[in-house]
């Protein structure tokens, strides 16, 4: 039996417009998506802010009604079986919110292990347990107010594992972290999965998806258009090379002209102080490399160098992005 | 009772608790006392002042816990993981009510005092068994009407908007502070209709031997209409649970 099941999943968001003339708006979240994950996979579902990641989390951990398609979790439909589900799920949605404050991190666990009918004894030993691993053993008295970014989220992270989920989801676990305190949680998180857990982890982050995922779906527009292991979509871009430069002041019409070179798929450019590093994707790296000097004349240039396709080129491949 | 404990504790570490359970109550009641405070009002009368302000505590205090307990979770981004647990969401709104049931309760001791040390006001002829069973009939249906108004503010923003309006209304309309019969004919139909106001005539009525007491009957149509607001609440969270998953504004404010 599949941990997660999800066939031909579809879901739009209705808003309306003006108080006298009201305009509808359909929004697809989720234009028909199919999934299946195995327990003990730590699978993780990449994409642009919009594509549809929280709405199919949102779905499986049933806060969500889809309006058509059907999604099982542990063999449980999320839509008629939702006590069911919520025994057996804990999900983590991270952020500045989601916890209470002026409450201890204590508290906070104690009132959500009350909510999911742990047993006082029971809880009592979980939560300690799970302060300890989870480093935040001696600060669980003091207010979630008082904790630091990476605190709460550990504390959210704390209060997913209350009920010792078998289907823990993930949803952009360590967005706004710093780099040390993310780092630390990706390794908790793989820790989980290690220890038999199924984890469905939602990440623009294309490092942390290589990082810990045994499996990926790569999502665009509420479709997936990839679905494999990091190695199998990074071999979707073998044929794909990178050049990277760095410039400063490029007019828009030289990165245009770059755009048209033959074997050229995408050109990103990220903006920095003081120059702009840019990338391209292109079939024969040689021959861009050779045409840079021409397109970029009277352009300083500088840190030209070609290198092996990643995840992230694969990604932006997929997903397309000529910024 | 994990809820019935974070509405209590979350009631504590707030300085803005106090206002509504002590300070709110103390301002009522001292005006309605001060109106009073005049050569032949009547010890029933006096009784409207010493236990109104405390009244107006008690069903503020409940209402604001109860009756925003969903939007109170929304504000605080915990209303998605509130809703995805397995405990049902009226159960979780009921422990909040309970929680400031007893927060509320609170109110009577500065109300009385200061009809007692202000002006010497006293509830000379109360029967007790009769204000105890009065006071709970009141307690279940505060409870009821809270319970059932926290779906209605949460799914519909006007209903929201017009929260200090049910509060203020049933102060008036329940005869929390001076008797119905004030009221005119459409306010007296209206006053009919919720479940407080006949718990409230019945522990008024404790308080004097004045007048018939039909105890019996005011108690019967009290619980009668909570038990009919409960029923239909528990419609409307299903209602608000099926929209809510539906149109996924859980985390909106």
């Amino acid at each position: 039996m599949s941990a997660i099941e999800v066939r031909d999943l579809r879901k739009k968001y209705v808003t309306h417009r003006g108080t006298f003339r009201r305009t509808r708006t359909e929004n697809v979240a989720l234009g028909g998506i199919d999934l299946t994950i195995q327990p003990g996979e730590l699978f993780g579902l990449l994409g642009p802010n919009g594509a549809g990641k929280t709405t199919t989390v949102k779905i499986l951990t049933t806060l969500l009604l889809p309006d058509s398609g059907s999604a099982s979790v542990l063999g449980l439909d999320v839509v008629r079986q939702t006590s069911a589900v919520r025994r057996r799920i804990g999900f983590v949605f991270g952020g500045e919110r989601g916890l209470y404050w002026r409450l201890s991190g204590l508290d906070n666990l104690r009132y959500f292990a009350d909510l999911y009918g742990i047993p006082p004894d029971v809880s009592r030993r979980r939560i300690a347990d799970l302060l300890e691993k989870l480093g935040l053993a001696g600060r669980e008295r003091d207010k979630v107010e008082q904790y630091s970014r990476g605190m709460k989220q550990r504390l959210h992270l704390a209060r997913g594992l209350l009920n010792d989920p078998e289907v823990l989801f993930l949803d952009e676990p360590t967005i706004g972290l710093d780099p040390v305190g993310a780092r630390e949680l990706r390794t908790l998180i793989r820790g989980l999965a290690d220890a038999g857990k199924t984890i469905f982890l939602t990440t623009h982050y294309m490092f942390e998806a290589d990082a810990i995922c045994d499996r990926i779906a790569v999502i665009k527009k509420g479709s997936i258009v990839a679905q494999g292991t990091p190695a199998s979509i990074k071999a979707l871009v073998d044929e794909v090379g990178v050049v990277e430069f760095e410039a400063v002041g490029v007019p828009d019409e030289r990165l245009q002209a770059l755009r048209k070179l033959g074997g050229v798929s995408s050109v990103s450019v990220a903006e920095d102080e003081l120059s702009q590093r840019i990338t391209v994707r292109c079939a024969r790296p040689a021959d861009v490399m050779t045409q840079l000097g021409i397109i970029f004349e009277g352009v300083e240039l500088r840190r030209i160098n070609s290198r092996d396709p990643t995840l992230e080129d694969a990604y932006v491949q997929l997903i397309g992005d000529e910024s | 009772m994990a809820a019935f404990y974070v509405s209590m504790r979350l009631r504590f570490v707030t300085g803005f608790a106090y206002l509504s359970f002590l300070i709110f109550p103390v301002i009522v009641a001292a005006i309605g006392l001060f109106v009073l405070d005049h050569p032949g009002t009547t010890a029933t009368q006096w009784t409207y002042g010493v236990l109104g302000g405390g009244l107006v505590g008690y069903w503020g205090v409940t209402y604001i816990d109860a009756g925003n307990g969903i939007q109170l979770e929304r504000w605080n981004g915990t209303l998605e993981q509130v809703f995805a647990v397995p405990t049902p969401l009226w159960v979780i709104v009921l422990g909040k009510a309970l929680g400031g049931l007893v927060w509320g309760m609170l109110s009577f001791i500065p109300t009385i005092a200061l009809g007692y040390i202000g002006f010497h006001a006293l509830v000379p002829n109360v029967d007790a068994g009769h204000f105890a069973v009065s006071f709970s009939v009141l307690t279940f249906s505060f409870l009821a009407v809270a319970l059932s108004l926290s779906p209605v503010f949460a799914m519909w923003r006007w209903a929201f908007s017009m929260v200090n309006g049910f509060e203020f209304g049933t102060y008036v309309f329940c005869g929390l502070m001076f008797p119905i019969t004030v009221l005119p004919g459409w306010g007296q139909v209206i006053a009919a209709m919720l479940a407080p106001t006949w718990a409230v005539r019945a522990l008024y009525a404790s308080t004097t031997s004045e007048g018939p007491h039909d105890y019996a009957a005011w108690w019967a149509l009290s619980i009668a209409l909570s038990v009919v607001y409960i029923v239909a609440s528990l419609f409307l969270y299903r209602f608000v649970d099926r929209r809510a998953r539906v149109t996924g504004q859980l985390a909106l404010v």
